[in-house]
């Protein structure tokens, strides 16, 4: 590798192309440090006003503890219903599995706006609208399809001869899947989490139309807030999302490693 | 060998089997990897399942498991009916190629855990662990992860874990398949000492013909989900019954020949002897590379006795392979290799040389040419 004449190009054209995937999320922080009125770049004084307002902001606060709430429950469903479903889907090879596997990832495949209009006349009829059963029921129809993914490919993945080995060992089926499928799992539903609270958290589109005024998250409140005002409020919402993200996925980092939890 | 052996309705039978498989069939949808299996095993033996890939070695040894279930037929281990019985309810030892040690526990509770699903207290578990893991010289990796231990080591750690539950069978599925050539060589002395010091019954599944030669008491010669041959590896090797078995057990020369009226079989312009008598026509003569001998002065090849075979041949080519030689020898349009362990006196042969090959009546098997 050394004495490559590609390397400093690819290095250069590299670092080009990494500055201009985050370039947006970057001009996001200073921002967030102005000290104007309105939006601009760059900003012609400095303060910590709009992190005091974001506080301030009882509207902004509620709508980031309920999409950390949300976020929290979706992932916890979504890994309690994906789990024995991939079981079911991979190691039992059910009759109808494969079906059953590609109905519940079909979300994937449509596109997101019809979900969410779907969405929205079954649950007007129902009256699950700007609730939060409705928004974990809307989340789960994105999520599921992840998680069930993730797992899936964790589980075809696996050495199927540990299993064996453990249920000649003496091992009921329950306990071969207690004391060694799911712990032999343990990257894929790293996975999973990580990838099933970031979606949750991030949504806007389907929760654009499951929230009112009683009840909203993050993203969509940000939303509604730069169609009314441009001021850098925004900005530091920015930053507060940025740094959720950062932070799962630094504990998978730490809990797993990354290469481990999404490439393998 | 030690015990005595009754042919009953062309069914080998032995007195009192451990394990007897009886009239096995499986099938996946049309197709029948295993037709009508029968089988005895004795107590303390190890029995090799010898075949090439697809000839149902390891669905047999999966049944035998309990891991796939047969379409037909009976499983029984001491006279107990098992077929029927799920895995777990076994008490067999499986042993995999692939180790399939779970990678996240210690080598201590990989070993630990079928003692602990036997719900035995603490302190007879560490004694045993400890016991079984100085068996295979690993006591010191108690506390590693398998990741962090090399192939071999993985495997005895399989070995211990299988072996620590005092199994009533032990299985092993070619497993020493993912070894290098010199630790497979270690390892294949080790479990045969601790199978007979254990004697513990073991069916050994292996597509290698010298791991089955060396190590079991006997062997199962499999193809295309019929059994060629069950027999000791001596008679396996020296009174193969089929040209398959003749073929795939040890190095053979293959040459067609035709039975004449005098008990003969001509092969060209010879004349050669079998000590079993051809039982076609047309006919199929294998002799082991190894079992002729070069008369490199012989000037015809007239002494034609009772009890050695003896062709003119021309040498065609040499291969030198350290320890061995191999002659390649034309007899009248039919190619012979000859192997002789090497010594100096052999640098002087050439192509062309002429020389007289003999070998025992005795060492000359006969198969119908269409078998």
């Amino acid at each position: 590798m050394e004495d490559n004449p590609t390397s400093w190009f690819m290095r250069i054209t590299v670092t080009i192309l990494f500055l201009f995937l985050l370039a947006p999320v970057l001009l996001v922080f200073p921002i967030s440090f102005s000290g104007d009125q309105i939006l601009a770049f760059p900003p012609s004084s400095w303060s910590l006003r709009w992190y005091e307002a974001l506080l301030g902001n009882n509207v902004m606060m509620s709508a980031f503890l309920t999409s950390l709430g949300l976020a929290s429950v979706v992932t916890v469903l979504s890994l309690i219903i994906a789990i024995p479903a991939s079981y079911a889907i991979v190691r039992l090879k059910v009759t109808g599995s494969e079906f059953l596997f590609n109905l519940f990832t079909a979300p994937l495949l449509l596109p997101t706006i019809v979900l969410g209009l779907a969405i929205l006349i079954i649950f007007a009829s129902m009256g699950l609208l700007a609730t939060f059963t409705g928004l974990v029921i809307g989340h789960l129809v994105i999520t599921l399809p992840y998680a069930l993914r993730v797992l899936s490919v964790s589980l075809g993945n696996l050495n199927l001869a540990c299993e064996e080995a453990a249920s000649s060992l003496g091992a009921k089926p329950l306990a071969v899947f207690g004391k060694v499928t799911l712990p032999m799992m343990a990257p894929g539903i790293v996975a999973a989490t990580a990838l099933c609270f970031l979606v949750s958290f991030d949504e806007v589109v389907i929760t654009l139309f499951l929230t009112g005024p009683r009840m909203t998250t993050l993203p969509v409140e940000l939303f509604h807030h730069v169609e009314s005002q441009a001021d850098p409020l925004v900005a530091s919402v920015s930053v507060l999302l940025i740094l959720m993200t950062l932070a799962v996925v630094m504990i998978v980092d730490r809990t797993m490693g990354l290469t481990k939890a999404f490439v393998k | 060998m030690m015990h005595q052996t009754i042919k009953r309705d062309g069914v080998e039978t032995i007195g009192n089997p451990h394990l007897s498989l009886e009239g096995i069939n499986k099938k996946y949808g049309l197709v029948e990897v295993i037709s009508n299996l029968n089988l005895e095993v004795r107590k303390g033996e190890l029995i090799a399942l010898l075949g090439p890939s697809g000839c149902g070695k390891t669905t047999t040894l999966r049944m035998i498991a309990g891991l796939i279930a047969p379409s037909a037929g009976k499983i029984a281990v001491g006279g107990r009916d098992v077929t029927h019985i799920a895995p777990h309810g076994r008490d067999m030892g499986l042993v995999f190629q692939s180790y399939a040690l779970f990678p996240h526990m210690t080598v201590a509770k990989n070993v630990a855990f079928g003692l602990e699903m036997r719900g035995l207290s603490r302190a007879d578990i560490a004694n045993k662990v400890a016991k079984a893991l100085a068996m295979v010289q690993l006591g010191h990796l108690a506390e590693r992860k398998p990741r962090e231990l090399s192939g071999g080591q993985q495997q005895r750690v399989a070995l211990a874990r299988a072996l620590v539950i005092e199994p009533s069978i032990l299985l092993l599925d070619e497993p020493l398949s993912n070894l290098d050539a010199k630790l497979r060589d270690e390892m294949r002395t080790q479990i045969r000492d601790i199978q007979q010091e254990l004697g513990i019954t073991t069916v050994f599944v292996t597509h290698d013909q010298v791991e089955a030669l060396s190590m079991c008491d006997r062997i199962v010669v499999m193809k295309g989900g019929l059994i060629e041959q069950v027999g000791t590896p001596h008679e396996i090797y020296e009174r193969p019954t089929t040209p398959f078995v003749a073929s795939f057990v040890g190095r053979t020369n293959r040459v067609k020949g035709k039975r004449t009226g005098d008990g003969c079989i001509r092969i060209g312009s010879s004349m050669i002897r079998s000590a079993r008598p051809a039982v076609q026509d047309d006919v199929m003569v294998m002799v082991r590379p190894h079992r002729i001998h070069v008369d490199w002065s012989a000037a015809s090849t007239e002494r034609q006795g009772e009890t050695q075979n003896r062709m003119a041949a021309v040498l065609s080519r040499i291969t030198f392979v350290g320890d061995v030689i191999q002659y390649h020898f034309d007899v009248g349009g039919t190619e012979f290799i000859v192997e002789e362990s090497t010594k100096k006196s052999q640098a002087s042969r050439r192509q062309g040389d002429e020389a007289v090959l003999s070998w025992s009546v005795e060492d000359t098997l006969v198969f119908g040419a269409d078998q």
